[in-house]
């Protein structure tokens, strides 16, 4: 499970757990007996026998090589059960690549690009020795759902009954003020969150409930503001 | 061309134009380029565990087997939730306007991973609801694009600069936790002697 090093609002500091709440599961498929059906990925055609490895083997005549000869079925592999797959890259002759180089092109928004660089992989920044500071920025909650768009979220739970009492005061804490606090990582919490190496940065933003006992402390992950494109808006101005 | 979509509003029926906006169109973007030795374009694939047999964009499919495994035509299959109620498939929501008549909390929009935005843009300026919104309301519907098994959650709000906007959401699991600590594993504590903790013999 993820963690998550963070302090409260007296400087303290804990390792605590970060679990997804996402809810990938909605629809379940049953057959006549009730029982679960479930779908698996097979096989449909090979690169082999796609429709640029025909050309390039028939030319001119690929249409009439189909309809007498099916080559582009493979009647070995169609229907096979994939399971263990492998995500690849091939060059432009469809031959499996070793060794590659991979660069990052940054685009602005009208579709130009701005830079080329060498992609790279940066670590997670959540549960380093660091922990991620209680920065007192706050944010009301009625003005951070007209700001920002929350595309993700992870909930925090403690781990023992220290950890307990240590949510359960940062949840109260915010949900008095009924305003989310701002996360960042960093020597100055002014960096992005990045949860996984390498994966996509988000603004974090944590908010803090409680009902009675129970708390409900959930770090909102934003990508991008509320707000309509430059372009758009001189369209409609115009 | 921008779809419209329509919305009933009290006796009100108001037609918005929906604007996609999404992250790359407000900041730009990120493309990966791969390239070989010979600073050629590489493709993505799929190698299968065979380690030999490449599949392109497009070579895989879904299909569906039983609780025994084998092969089964998913029009035999019964769509159920996940509490195992059958669903009725719903219709698309630009079908028949969508009545506006939930109003929600801000925490229940929070409970939501927003994944699609649009901005609306009315012909005519919907000044009622326009000034709900303008004050602070969320207003919470089912919306389905082409129609389909179940409905997605679709909000209306305004942001800052009093713009309305459509958001499409996924509920999550987001719940209240208590402290639920496990027992220490005691059966009673008048089975320990105090002799017990000296008896080195238990070691």
């Amino acid at each position: 499970m993820p963690e998550i090093n963070i302090c409260n609002s007296a400087e303290r500091d804990a390792v605590v757990n970060m679990e997804s709440v996402s809810q990938p599961l909605r629809v379940r498929w049953i057959d006549s007996k009730s029982r679960q059906a479930s779908s698996v990925r097979v096989l449909k055609s090979t690169l082999a026998h796609d429709y640029e490895s025909l050309k390039a083997e028939f030319g001119e005549d690929i249409g009439q090589s189909i309809i007498d000869g099916d080559p582009e079925v493979n009647m070995e592999l169609v229907g096979t059960v994939l399971q263990a797959t492998s995500r690849v890259f091939v060059d432009k002759e469809q031959k499996l690549v070793h060794r590659i180089q991979q660069f990052e092109l940054v685009l602005d928004p009208d579709g130009n690009q701005t830079e080329r660089r060498p992609k790279q992989v940066v670590p997670q920044n959540v549960s380093n020795e660091l922990p991620l500071r209680w920065t007192g920025k706050f944010i009301d909650k009625d003005e951070a759902v007209r700001k920002f768009v929350f595309v993700n979220k992870m909930q925090l739970t403690h781990i023992n009954g220290l950890t307990y009492d240590f949510l359960y005061g940062m949840a109260k804490e915010l949900h008095e003020k009924k305003s989310m606090m701002l996360l960042g990582g960093g020597p100055k919490s002014n960096q992005p969150l990045i949860l996984r190496r390498g994966s996509n940065p988000f603004r974090g933003f944590l908010e803090g409930r409680i009902d009675g006992d129970r708390y409900c402390l959930v770090l909102h992950l934003s990508n991008l503001e509320l707000k309509v494109p430059e372009e758009k808006k001189e369209e409609t101005e115009a | 061309m921008p779809r419209s979509l329509e919305f009933e509003f009290g006796k009100e029926k108001l037609e918005f134009v929906m604007h996609k906006v999404d992250r790359s169109k407000l900041y730009g973007m990120k493309v990966l380029q791969v390239l070989d030795d010979n600073d050629d374009a590489c493709e993505l694939s799929t190698l299968a565990e065979d380690g030999k047999t490449l599949i392109g964009k497009g070579g895989t499919g879904i299909g569906f087997v039983d609780a025994d495994g084998n092969w089964t035509d998913k029009s035999s299959l019964t769509a159920v939730d996940l509490e195992g109620k059958e669903l009725t498939p719903v219709p698309s929501s630009f079908a028949s306007p969508i009545p506006l008549k939930q109003r929600t909390t801000t925490e229940d929009y929070l409970d939501h991973n927003i994944r699609l935005i649009y901005r609306l843009e009315a012909s005519t300026q919907p000044a009622e609801l326009l000034k709900e919104l303008n004050e602070g309301a969320i207003y919470k519907f089912p919306y389905s694009f082409r129609g389909g098994l179940e409905a997605d959650v679709g909000f209306m709000l305004t942001n800052e600069a009093q713009e309305i906007f459509f958001l499409v959401g996924d509920s999550t699991g987001v719940e209240f936790v208590g402290l639920q600590q496990v027992a220490p594993v005691l059966a009673s504590e008048e089975g320990i002697e105090d002799d017990d903790f000296m008896d080195f013999g238990m070691i």
